[in-house]
């Protein structure tokens, strides 16, 4: 399953590049929002995988049972995916004033910051 | 002091402070958020200032959050390099959120300006004294959104456009760094930095590593604004407030290299001549093009931006030569460099307030004018240029006799040249914005008056910074000899590395 | 280039608002006090030091690079020294009546002052790097003085050349005191061995280094062109400047350096070659000046031309004339600046056509001038005529084209005859009287006293020779010679080989004054057709400069995000592909780690098809479900492999980000309305995604390939309950192993609130209507308090369970988001019971409280504190724990829940 989640991360990559080269800021944000889950299975599958069991421990053990899943990239994961998130609702926030102050979403016609001398 | 207390307060500060000013503020009280800021940033100063003597006095300092011992916990660590650039980074915070009383609309402060301003500062601190690869993406993040949201807050137009040039690209070499950290703990196992150092001696896999290194240098690169990954910062530098921008200036880009410094000093030292070959390369080619970058510009910030990039390459080229001289060099230019470059802000502000734009050819008459801006101007500027006895001489000096030693002629004499083309580039700010007379008359130099409270906001911290740059230009030595130890530690990082791990081999 | 007019202007223009009293005048005297000083300690150190004992001291300044503030007094920089003081005195008693009233008088002489410690720090100075320090600072200061009447364009201009070309040639010096620094192990001038430097493979490098320096400051050919334009100074700066001190430094550092750099070819033909092209240059364009000034600063390019033609040999005599030559240029071209700078003053212009016969109106400014041109001109018995016969014989005792050397050297002293005639008679004689102003006549005292005086002595010492041959140019002579020497100057040498030369030189001098006309009508045909001038070639390279900048930056930095993101991509996956090719690190994994399953493979590939929907479709709708798709499908790859809360939360943020984007895309544009990118841009971007995506995945299956080191996860599960007393495992590392990373992950949720809300709330605040419909109102009021209360369940039991402060904010905010979408914000707003972004700083200073807790009980930030109610020991049962990392994640819960909710508030409420 490995090799399978690093193609996934790969396919994901590549489309959100795709995504994030596009014009419309739109799309940058869909690509962004994949390149998320790509670095997530990258991070998840660098831990390696396990068959299932989740990283808790029984009541009465003081560790878990056989193996359990790498807790570790777990955490970052989660720790990950939560900034990702304040990190993209801020984007779209932007991507949203940009559009009603600047009347685009198209980055080839915004020229106020640069392409000409005035600010 | 603890060392605990020392290592964890220049990151606590700031985030109480955070919390206080944008309660205080909300609560009503228009002025308590910049006294919470002037005072947290004081307070920052002081503790960073024991912290600094610390490390000087007793080697590097170390603690283990929530005691959990290395490398299972997040160890947060000073060596001289991370204490010097806390010290740097409370000092130019101080100096800036004075400046900001006088700069910061109400408006902007109502959305919680001074708040968002000490996360920043936080996340720069963080980042400079942990000593775990993902605590340091953290920081990374923390810094990131706080800088987004200075860059954007009060919204003008010209700010939401740089602004989303800012946030795309910086989007992009945080998920890069992400991702690149996953990979090398996929590797090793491992996240923290010091045991990245010891466990990397026995991953047999060296071709790997050196690619995970370039990948992390790429994420760096970004944040570094290296060529070719700088554009985001010209994009939008100059959009800000001048507050925003000077702190912009003077540290986010250094986060950047100092990440650099320190992956490529502890941790990727496998494949030297690889690794800071590209470095060298990487940091001719910023020195050139950042500098012809800024001879294009004719607006006063602008030109200031594409120099940070040019001297981003001069820090590069200390790491990428990597000799003590060297790397004495590097970390005495990331210090002079703040100073530096917040302080050129802050005038370059000051001088639009006085003209009324930032742009050369509406502005002028200054020198006859205010006699005193043009010398608080040409302090900075001079110093930035290269000049003695001012801090950037003493830096470009380093670096060049580094490089001399080694033989490596090419980086330096791109070191030279671009110093004179930075000459040239600062020197037309100098004769548009000072000898040039205003195309309105002198009438229009002045025009709108300041306060006295805001003129003692606006020039205190530029005076204090501009002492600096003069003290460490005519006193050297105890920066000099700061920056060698700093330099001895990275290359010989065997007391950072005991002092994270502790007993374990 | 003259530009006497615009000079002149200026002081009369600032003169009304003249702010000091006497018009400035006594800071004339004051500040002719210091030099004064100087110049009398250091004539009282000339019998120590002509005696060849050298005066040193020495203070260490940056001990780690080997710099110290080192200075040392030897022959050669005492005659320097006392130039640059002693005509200092005379200067500065000048300028203060000369500026008289002008309204920078202040910063004149400060800059004047400044420039002249400058000065005297370099010739003093013993320190390789003390030495180039003080050279830059006479680059800087100098360029204030030239540009010091800055309302001038060309002044500015003037004065950025001057920056410019000395600064230039200052970082080559660098470079190269630096090497010779590093060949001989020293930075101290005088303790530099010669045999190292010269047997150094790097000589030629140092010398050419050395030389750029000095040519560019002592304006040698070809870059002399900026020290006549450098005339748009005011005329004291360029009696100062550019006769007696600066322009010398080149000179002083090519004597200083001759002993370790001197002898070698290179250094010899360089000197020979660049010092006789400059001299015979500066004489033939300062024929063609009209301006008298561009006069003197074409004579000055031709006797520093001269001098470092004398500098190539070694030979005593030589030397011997290059030092005494510059002392007299120094006496006479002082004096005669300061003359043109009173004719310019008194009679109103400094155009040689627009003088003469006023010796009678100014007798004594003529007689100055007059005594300083004969000395110019090189008759007896002047010193000047001492300096050229010397010269004469120097040239003629040089190791390289001595015969040439002399030749140039005859026809540019004839000039100098030519231009002395042009200065001291045109001006002065003659029957008709040519003026500007009305009444022309001598000036102050203050102002003749100097240019009277510094004449007097070139007479003075030609009559009197001995007076400066022993104790000052002999010991300079010593020092640039590295050894004994000895000097005698006379004013007759008998009938030899220079003495036909000098009446050679006369000859031709006076036939050149004779036929003035014609030779300058010569002389201008010949460079109208000169293909190329240096002034020329600085206005290409600056032009190309300007244009190769704007170029780059077109290029670079063009403004196109698309471009910089494609960029910025494209090297980094470039780079890594690289390098992951060159290096040899590509691997494949072991098979079946865990094996294949088809649930896997299908949620993947759904994945990966949810993927190619956002890629391809051209419907938001359609873009924001396959977005949720690809989520969930991750999701369930992450609960297949037992992350069940990493699951958890990529649900629930899934479901965040959908109901984001779905309220926040129906007021953006269609993604129909931005134009598809063209075929080559769909080429490159499909190039660098395939890149991308291949880098991804290949450096990952190389990673895959090696062994894992489980040690720091082995530590987690034996420590997690024992230790953390925590089952759940991935939630202790959260709020208690690596709490820090958890605290610092909240605050970039806090301030993406608070960001995203001050985006939101930018424009004004209409709340949306509520969703009209009872049933599901009443239902969604149901539902939120259901989903609050199940939220604190959540996160009181994810220290050992699935769950934690995330997990339950995020169940809350959904909670809240209901309500807010069926009844209005405002209600929402109440039941939340504070403003979002309170509750999220709150949060955050909860989570900061309980960090600190652990360091105010004595341990780390972060650790810890616990306390068990009611616990029973023997059967393993602990209690109710409560602990700081349960306030700790109360903290998360909140700045989640506030966040979370500022930006939906902020969405809902924006117009």
């Amino acid at each position: 399953m490995d090799v399978v989640l690093a193609l996934l991360a790969g396919v994901l990559a590549a489309a959100s590049v795709w995504l994030m080269l596009d014009r419309s800021l739109v799309r940058f944000l869909f690509g962004l929002a994949l390149l998320g889950n790509a670095a997530n299975l990258v991070i998840f599958a660098s831990g390696r995988l396990t068959e299932g069991a989740p990283a808790l421990i029984a009541k009465g053990a003081a560790a878990p049972e056989g193996d359990v899943s790498n807790a570790l990239p777990q955490a970052l994961i989660l720790t990950a995916i939560v900034i990702s998130f304040g990190l993209f609702a801020f984007a779209l926030s932007l991507v949203h004033r940009a559009h009603k102050d600047l009347g685009t979403t198209d980055s080839e016609t915004l020229t106020i910051a640069e392409g000409s001398d005035r600010t | 002091m603890s060392a605990a207390w020392l290592l964890f307060l220049p990151i606590a500060l700031p985030f109480a402070g955070a919390v206080l000013a944008f309660i205080a503020g909300r609560a009503g009280d228009r002025r308590a958020p910049q006294w919470v800021n002037v005072g947290t940033t004081a307070l920052m100063t002081l503790v960073s200032l024991l912290l600094l003597s610390a490390v000087w006095r007793d080697g590097p300092q170390a603690i283990q959050m929530g005691g959990w011992a290395a490398p299972f916990g997040i160890t947060l660590v000073a060596d001289i390099l991370g204490a010097v650039m806390v010290v740097i980074t409370a000092l130019s915070g101080l100096a800036v959120a004075v400046y900001a009383m006088a700069d910061i609309d109400e408006g902007r402060a109502k959305l919680g300006w001074h708040a968002l301003y000490l996360v920043l500062l936080a996340g720069v601190t963080g980042a400079f004294l942990t000593g775990d690869l993902f605590n340091l993406y953290v920081w990374f993040e923390v810094m990131l959104i706080a800088s987004f949201c200075l860059l954007v807050l009060g919204g003008d137009k010209a700010q939401l456009d740089g602004g989303l040039r800012y946030v795309a690209l910086n989007l992009v070499a945080t998920v890069m760094f992400l991702m690149a950290i996953g990979l090398l703990y996929g590797l090793t196992g491992t996240l923290n930095m010091a045991d990245l150092h010891v466990t990397l001696k026995t991953v047999d896999a060296p071709g790997l590593v050196t690619t995970i290194a370039v990948l992390f240098l790429g994420a760096f690169g970004i944040k570094s604004a290296v060529f070719p990954l700088f554009f985001w910062l010209p994009a939008s530098y100059h959009v800000p407030p001048v507050a925003v921008s000077a702190i912009f200036a003077a540290l986010l880009t250094k986060v950047g290299v100092y990440a650099l410094i320190r992956l490529f000093t502890l941790v990727f030292t496998a494949d030297v001549d690889y690794t800071h070959g590209i470095l060298l390369v990487i940091a001719g080619a910023t020195m050139v093009t950042g500098v012809l970058g800024a001879a294009a510009q004719n607006q006063v910030r602008k030109i200031l931006s594409f120099h940070i990039i040019s001297q981003i390459g001069y820090m590069v080229m200390g790491l990428a030569l990597y000799t003590p001289l060297a790397l004495l060099g590097a970390v005495f230019y990331l210090v002079h460099h703040i100073i530096v470059k917040a302080n050129l802000f802050l005038v370059g502000g000051v001088a639009k307030r006085i003209t009324g734009s930032f742009e050369l050819d509406r502005i002028g008459g200054l020198y006859k004018a205010k006699p005193w801006l043009a010398v608080l101007f040409l302090i900075p500027a001079l110093s930035l240029a290269g000049i003695p006895p001012l801090s950037g001489f003493w830096a470009k000096l380093v670096l060049i006799e580094a490089s001399l030693e080694v033989e490596a002629w090419v980086i330096a004499g791109v070191a030279l040249v671009v110093g004179l083309l930075t000459v040239f580039s600062m020197s037309k700010i100098w004769l548009e914005a000072f000898w040039k007379p205003h195309p309105d008359g002198d009438a229009a130099v002045g025009a709108v008056a300041l306060t006295r409270g805001e003129t003692v906001a606006l020039v205190a911290p530029i005076v204090l910074l501009a002492s600096i740059t003069v003290i460490i230009g005519l006193a050297p030595q105890p920066f000099l000899d700061l920056a060698a130890r700093s330099a001895q530690e990275l290359l010989a990082p065997e007391a950072y590395v005991r002092v994270v791990l502790g007993g374990l081999p | 280039m003259g530009n006497g007019t615009l000079e002149t202007a200026a002081p009369t223009e600032a003169r009304s608002r003249n702010r000091f009293r006497d018009g400035g005048r006594w800071m004339g005297f004051a500040s002719a006090v210091p030099p004064a000083l100087v110049a009398a300690w250091l004539l009282s150190l000339l019998p120590r030091v002509s005696e060849g004992r050298p005066v040193l001291w020495a203070v260490d300044w940056a001990p780690t690079l080997g710099v110290s503030l080192a200075f040392r007094i030897d022959g050669l920089a005492l005659l320097f020294g006392l130039l640059v003081s002693g005509i200092g005195v005379v200067i500065m008693l000048y300028a203060g009546s000369y500026l008289k009233g002008h309204v920078h008088l202040g910063r004149f002489f400060l800059y004047m002052t400044a420039f002249m410690f400058s000065m005297l720090g370099l010739v003093l100075a013993d320190d390789a790097v003390a030495l180039f320090v003080f050279w830059e600072l006479t680059t800087v200061t100098s360029f204030l003085l030239i540009g010091f009447t800055h309302t001038d364009p060309k002044s500015r201009r003037n004065a950025l050349q001057a920056l410019l070309l000395t600064g230039g040639g200052g970082l080559a010096l660098l470079a190269g005191l630096l090497l010779m620094g590093l060949e001989s192990g020293t930075l101290r001038l005088s303790a530099m061995d010669p045999v190292l430097i010269q047997g150094s493979a790097l000589l030629p490098g140092i010398i050419v280094l050395v030389l750029l320096g000095c040519f560019t400051k002592s304006a040698q050919f070809p870059f002399h062109f900026w020290l006549p334009n450098a005339m748009s100074a005011p005329t004291p700066v360029s009696a100062y400047l550019h006769s007696a001190t600066m322009v010398k430094a080149g000179i002083y550092l090519l004597a200083r350096l001759s002993p370790t750099l001197g002898g070698d070819p290179l250094w010899v033909w360089s000197l020979t070659v660049a010092g006789a092209l400059t001299a015979v240059i500066g004489a033939a364009w300062a024929l063609r000046q009209t301006d008298l000034k561009q006069m003197l600063a074409w004579t000055t390019v031709m006797a520093l031309g001269a001098l470092t033609l004398l500098l190539a040999g070694s030979a005593p005599i030589s030397l011997a004339a290059a030092m005494t030559f510059l002392v007299v240029h120094a006496l006479y071209k002082a004096t005669l600046f300061m003359v043109v700078g009173i004719l310019d003053h008194e009679a109103g212009t400094r155009e040689r056509d627009k003088l003469a016969g006023l010796a009678r109106a100014m007798p004594l400014t003529a007689a100055a001038a007059v005594l300083a041109a004969f000395s110019m001109g090189g008759f007896p018995p002047f010193l000047g005529f001492i300096g050229k016969e010397l010269k004469y014989e120097g040239a003629l005792a040089l190791v390289a084209a001595p015969g040439v050397a002399a030749f140039g050297l005859v026809l540019a002293s004839a000039g100098m005859v030519a231009v002395a005639g042009m200065i001291a008679i045109d001006p002065f004689f003659g029957r008709q009287r040519k003026s500007v102003s009305a009444r022309p006549h001598d000036p102050p005292k203050s102002m003749l006293a100097g240019p009277l005086l510094l004449a007097g002595l070139g007479l003075a010492f030609g009559l009197a020779p001995g007076v400066i041959s022993g104790p000052l140019v002999q010991p300079a002579v010593t020092s640039v010679l590295g050894g004994p020497a000895t000097v005698k100057l006379a004013l007759w040498h008998g009938i030899n080989l220079p003495l036909v030369l000098s009446i050679a030189t006369f000859t031709l001098g006076v036939l050149f004054y004779i036929f003035r006309t014609p030779v300058v009508a010569g002389l201008n045909a010949f460079v109208g057709r000169l293909p190329m001038t240096g002034e020329r070639a600085y206005d290409g390279w600056l032009a190309g400069l300007k244009a190769l900048a704007a170029w780059q930056t077109r290029i670079l930095q063009g403004g196109h995000l698309r471009v910089y993101m494609a960029t910025t991509l494209g090297a980094v996956v470039a780079l890594t592909l690289f390098t992951l090719f060159w290096a040899d690190a590509l691997a494949l994994p072991a098979a079946g780690s865990p094996s294949l399953s088809i649930l896997g493979v299908t949620v993947a590939v759904t994945a990966a098809a949810g993927a190619a929907i956002v890629v391809t479709t051209r419907s938001r709708l359609a873009a924001i479900g396959a977005l949720g798709i690809v989520g969930t499908a991750v999701a369930v790859l992450f609960l297949m492999h037992g992350a069940v809360d990493v699951a958890t939360t990529q649900f629930l943020v899934e479901t965040l980000v959908v109901v984001l984007l779905a309220a926040a895309l129906v007021r953006l544009p269609r993604l129909t309305q931005t134009p598809r990118r063209n075929r080559r841009a769909r080429l490159r971007d499909g190039i660098l995604s395939v890149g991308a995506g291949l880098t991804v995945t290949l450096v990952m299956l190389a990673v895959l390939a090696e062994p894992f080191d489980r040690r720091v996860t082995d530590f987690f599960e034996a420590a997690a309950w024992p230790e953390a007393f925590g089952r759940n495992i991935v939630n202790v590392i959260l709020v208690d192993f690596r709490a820090l990373d958890t605290f610092g992950e909240i605050a970039v949720v806090a301030v993406a609130g608070m960001g995203a809300y001050a985006l939101l709330k930018g424009g004004m605040a209409v709340p949306k209507q509520p969703i009209e419909s009872l049933i599901l109102r009443t239902a969604t009021r149901g539902l939120a308090a259901l989903l609050a209360v199940f939220a604190v369940f959540m996160l009181l039991r994810g220290h050992n369970d699935p769950g934690g402060g995330f997990i339950a904010g995020l169940i809350a905010a959904t909670g809240f988001t209901l309500l807010a979408l069926a009844h209005g914000v405002g209600l929402a707003r109440q039941a939340l019971g504070g403003a979002p972004r309170i509750v999220a700083l709150s949060g955050l200073g909860i989570a900061l409280l309980s960090g600190l807790a652990g360091a105010l009980a004595g341990g780390a930030p972060f650790e810890g504190l616990w306390l068990f109610l009611g616990g029973d020991p023997a059967a393993g049962d602990k209690g109710i724990p409560l602990s700081t990392v349960l306030v700790f994640d109360i903290g998360v819960f909140l700045v989640v829940v506030g966040s979370v909710l500022a930006i939906v508030f902020g969405l809902e409420e924006e117009a």
